[in-house]
């Protein structure tokens, strides 16, 4: 039986997909997106935050099936809040195979992946095939940018998407919105095309910037250096997105 | 009416046929009904000169002094309170003003003696009063009051009157309820007359017929119930309760709807006003803070034949309650797991505002519990909430609903000190939480055995039966129950499962060290009382441990309670789960007050530390979530704690920031019935811009927030009280 890290499990959160949910933050992420308003999610390790409150560890280690009895225990709940569970983080599929151990022993609960995307291949269809719905985030469409703002290119988040598109999963993509970064009218309508015709899409979230972001760094003993002006609100350009043909969103 | 954007064609005479042709991507600049309901700028300017106090000016009525009087006319106790009314009614002067439709500006302030104090404490020796004495705290039949009209009911006094004319008290109490009748009569004739004066004959018609008469539109049972309800306030009652407003108001809407007198903007503005009004002078009436003044308001449920009740007015009063967003009235929404989620919809839009309404109960479980308490199940199925969230039944219930509280962290606070010190096994400790509960409920019960409730000769007009009997309201109704607060549970229960975990069953902690420890405050072992607080079972988790003990506490409070058979006046004591304003006297104290405070406790906490407020974890405990503390919550015995107390849960303002969230939270409002819980009260509001109201609170004039069973604005709470919500959990982002 496997076991993964998992730094939160978060009641009745409202942002991650519908009805009443509960979201596992797992622990561990391969990108370093410069935005990233969860750093204790960053390293695979338990770690010790140091804030005012004093000290705490972020990362608690999981059997699958402990992680699925906790969930389980609420899976009433859920179904009669017309909800479920959202795998988040960090990166959830850097521990696909846990998670899908998880989902295997859920009980008839629903379930949205929230992924960046970056993953390998097999890693992604493994667990994207068992959620209910999927959220991808997609940052920047072109790949050096891309690179520049998060640590690595776009390359295999494109390739998932296509995979995604022949899973027959139904999908929604989401777009944190960076002033001057992802924001731009360039960056979205890339986008746009991107996504454009891919089956499974039902809509596009955009995602205001969290002006919090870096409050918990410091309490993980490290350093918020954003690539962009926080001071800037970002700008929620819908319109952009008007090629890809669905629903645009803005949280 | 909307405009599509085919409305024009080339034949029309008004379309420019040299323009380009109009398509159907085009769009006429014609908002859409607006989702909200707004404030028109009349009533915009109001709330506005309301808030500013513009009508404070007309506080200029002489003050009132009938002790003279009455001493002169050696008047009964009944007859002064009788002349009180009288005289008071009298000494209002006719406010009206041009942007009103809806009137009635009180214009004394402060109440006159009706005896002197050496009066009060000979008549009362012996016996004790009530907080302030008057009868305050019940509710009104209202909907009888407005379809008899004030004319009737006189009829009704007169026709008792001279069948138990040999009944010297009842031709007294009659009497006194007919001089009464006239005083407020004669206010709303003085006030038809001011209407005439000023040229508002549209006023006049209706000041002529209300509150004599039965009202014949809306507007007219909307001014009706503002001089009735008034009434109450100016005679010296208190928490005045307003009952099922969607029941006893909807057929005079209904009927000008039918007839095209009214639609539904027009009447939600009318009502907008009327609540508006409730807002005018209730800076006069007694509470702790401003804010607690108990007018408090019930929509939906069933009828007392257990229909369902929910109707078009029910949705209009949540709909204005968002868009006046104002203190009074408290909204309150009867409901259960099978209520529809578009009304629970539209309740999360008013919670999402912050003013902590609705406060919702759950009918599946209130009114099995009022029947297994001798309710009949036709007024079970009639209740409203009284100022906080303690059940009553309209015009049938002279019940004391908050004699006091037991103060559960001194239960287990006693037992736990005692019982260690005792050599006690855990059982015997639990024994001695139940022998110190019994006690400080036997001590409250014995202190309100001699309640002395003053007659009520208007509030009697306005009850069921006391005219048609000849008895005056403080001589008992159909139901005279007691309450107590069950209160600062959940530190209470962290305490017990600390203890049994780490002294008895892990065996790891000595009772000597813990002893040491509470008696100095855990100064000198910090690393104790982090154990404690951090490692120890906690209410709001989902772990039994600690849930069990909660269960634990309100089954030996209920056995208490139903250990009494009479409270002296025929009735039971009910207990309840809120904690009022404890969460912060039982932590510091409370000149006067006779339940016990705490000094530092097993689970962790400090001496002074505040409690949490009614159903709620401790404040300062690692909590899961929400859906964790519904979990933990449900396992209570509601039936058993019929005096009701919501579970409390506070939600940040960035969950709202999702279009979809209105929808999660009518959700989670639906699981809360759907565990099987009995109250809830769940509040909106931000963290950050609390602290920041405390720094700057003249950047926050207006900012509401829940206290306990009322909201208030922050910036004029008491410091303690601005700390006790802003140590709240708070859930979302």
């Amino acid at each position: 039986m496997l076991t993964g890290v998992v730094f939160d499990i978060k009641e009745f959160a409202v942002h991650d997909g519908p009805g009443v949910r509960v979201t596992v933050f797992l622990k561990g992420c391969p990108l370093r997106c410069s935005w990233c308003h969860n750093p204790e999610g960053l390293s695979p390790r338990p770690q010790v935050m140091r804030g005012a409150a004093g000290e705490r560890v972020a990362g608690q280690v999981f059997t699958s099936t402990e992680l699925a009895a906790r969930l389980n225990n609420q899976a009433g709940l859920l179904r009669a809040g017309e909800g479920g569970v959202t795998f988040s983080g960090g990166e959830p599929l850097a521990q696909a195979e846990f998670v899908a151990e998880v989902m295997d022993q859920l009980d008839n609960i629903h379930v949205v992946l929230d992924t960046s995307g970056h993953a390998e291949g097999a890693a992604f269809r493994l667990v994207a095939s068992k959620a209910s719905v999927v959220f991808l985030d997609l940052k920047l469409a072109d790949p050096d940018q891309h690179r520049y703002h998060t640590g690595a290119n776009n390359a295999r988040i494109l390739q998932n998407l296509r995979l995604l598109g022949g899973l027959g999963v139904p999908f929604v993509i989401r777009v944190p919105l960076i002033p001057g970064v992802t924001d731009t009218e360039a960056n979205l309508s890339g986008i746009a095309h991107l996504i454009a015709g891919v089956p499974g899409l039902q809509r596009v979230d955009l995602l205001p910037y969290n002006r919090a972001a870096g409050a918990k760094y410091a309490a993980c003993g490290q350093v918020f250096q954003p690539s962009f002006d926080q001071s800037r609100p970002s700008n929620p350009n819908a319109a952009c997105l008007e090629p890809a043909g669905v629903e645009v969103r803005v949280l | 009416m909307n405009a599509t954007a085919n409305n024009l064609t080339a034949a029309d005479p008004r379309c420019d046929t040299t323009a380009p042709a109009i398509t159907s991507s085009t769009r006429f600049c014609v908002p859409a009904p607006g989702r909200h309901f707004e404030l028109e700028p009349r009533l915009a300017q109001m709330k506005q000169s309301l808030r500013d106090g513009y009508y404070k000016r007309f506080r200029t009525s002489p003050a009132v002094d009938v002790l003279a009087e009455c001493e002169a006319e050696r008047l009964s106790w009944a007859q002064r309170v009788a002349r009180l009314t009288h005289r008071m009614c009298e000494a209002q002067q006719a406010v009206i003003r041009p942007e009103e439709q809806i009137v009635f500006t009180q214009t004394t302030t402060g109440l006159p003696r009706i005896y002197d104090d050496a009066q009060t404490r000979a008549l009362t020796s012996g016996s004790r009063l009530h907080e302030l004495g008057p009868i305050s705290n019940i509710c009104a039949d209202w909907g009888m009051v407005l379809e008899q009209g004030l004319a009737r009911r006189r009829e009704v006094a007169l026709a008792t009157r001279a069948r138990m004319k040999d009944d010297p008290d009842a031709v007294e109490f009659l009497d006194c309820a007919v001089e009464t009748i006239d005083a407020v009569l004669d206010l709303a004739s003085r006030y038809a007359a001011e209407a005439r004066r000023l040229g508002r004959l549209d006023l006049a018609q209706i000041l002529h017929e209300v509150p004599a008469y039965r009202p014949r539109t809306f507007h007219e049972a909307l001014q009706a119930l503002r001089f009735c309800h008034a009434a109450l306030w100016i005679s010296g009652h208190y928490h005045c309760g307003l009952g099922r407003f969607d029941q006893y108001m909807w057929p005079y809407l209904e009927a000008d709807v039918a007839s095209g007198r009214l639609d539904v903007p027009g009447a939600e503005h009318l009502l907008a006003e009327f609540f508006l009004s409730l807002n005018k002078d209730s800076d006069l009436y007694p509470g702790i803070q401003q804010g607690d003044n108990g007018q408090s308001l019930m929509l939906g449920g069933v009828t007392r034949d257990n229909r369902p009740a929910v109707n078009p007015l029910t949705r209009s009063v949540l709909r204005v309650a968002r868009g006046v967003a104002m203190i009074d009235p408290k909204i309150n929404l009867r409901m259960t797991k099978d209520t529809g989620l578009d009304l629970l919809e539209l309740a999360a839009q008013l919670t999402e505002i912050g003013l902590g309404f609705p406060q919702y109960s759950n009918d599946d479980v209130v009114i099995p519990g009022l029947i297994a308490h001798g309710y009949e199940p036709e007024d079970a199925r009639d209740y409203t909430v009284a100022a906080c969230w303690e059940f009553c039944i309209p015009g049938r219930g002279m019940e004391v609903v908050n004699i006091g509280a037991v103060s559960m962290p001194a239960a287990v606070d006693t037992a736990l000190r005692e019982g260690l010190a005792a050599g006690d096994s855990f059982a015997g400790i639990l024994g001695r939480v139940d022998a110190n509960m019994r006690l400080q409920v036997a001590r409250l019960v014995g202190s309100y055995a001699r309640l002395f409730l003053p007659p009520a000769p208007y509030y009697s007009v306005l009850m069921d039966g006391c005219l048609e009997r000849g008895r005056d309201l403080s001589h008992g109704l159909r139901y005279n129950n007691y309450g107590i607060h069950g209160a600062c549970s959940s530190n209470a229960a962290d305490a017990l499962a600390a203890v049994k975990k780490f002294v008895f069953d892990e065996k790891g902690v000595p009772a000597q060290r813990l002893l040491d420890a509470l008696a100095t405050n855990y100064e000198p072992d910090e690393p104790l009382r982090r154990k404690l607080a951090e490692d120890a079972p906690k209410v709001g988790n989902n772990d039994d441990a600690a849930d069990a003990m909660l269960v634990k506490l309100f089954d030996l409070f209920a056995d208490a309670c139903e250990a009494i058979p009479n409270n002296g006046r025929s009735g039971i004591i009910r207990p309840g789960s809120g904690s009022a304003m404890y969460y912060v006297w039982l932590a510091r104290g409370h000149c006067g007050m006779i339940e016990p405070a705490v000094g530092a406790m097993a689970d962790g906490r400090k001496a002074g530390g505040l409690f949490s407020s009614s159903l709620a974890p401790s404040h300062g405990v690692r909590v899961r979530g929400p859906l964790s503390v519904l979990q933990s919550y449900a396992k209570l015995d509601y039936r058993r704690i019929c005096n009701g107390g919501p579970l409390t849960i506070e939600l940040s303002d960035t969950v709202f920031r999702n279009p979809e969230a209105v929808h999660q939270v009518a959700l989670l409002i639906r699981l809360f019935a759907y565990v099987g819980c009995q109250q809830l009260q769940i509040n909106t509001l931000n963290v950050e811009t609390l602290k920041d109201a405390k720094r700057h609170p003249e950047r926050h004039r207006n900012l509401v927030v829940r206290v306990w069973g009322w909201s208030g604005y922050f910036c004029e709470l008491d410091e303690v009280y601005q700390d006790q919500i802003i140590g709240r959990h708070t859930y979302g982002e």
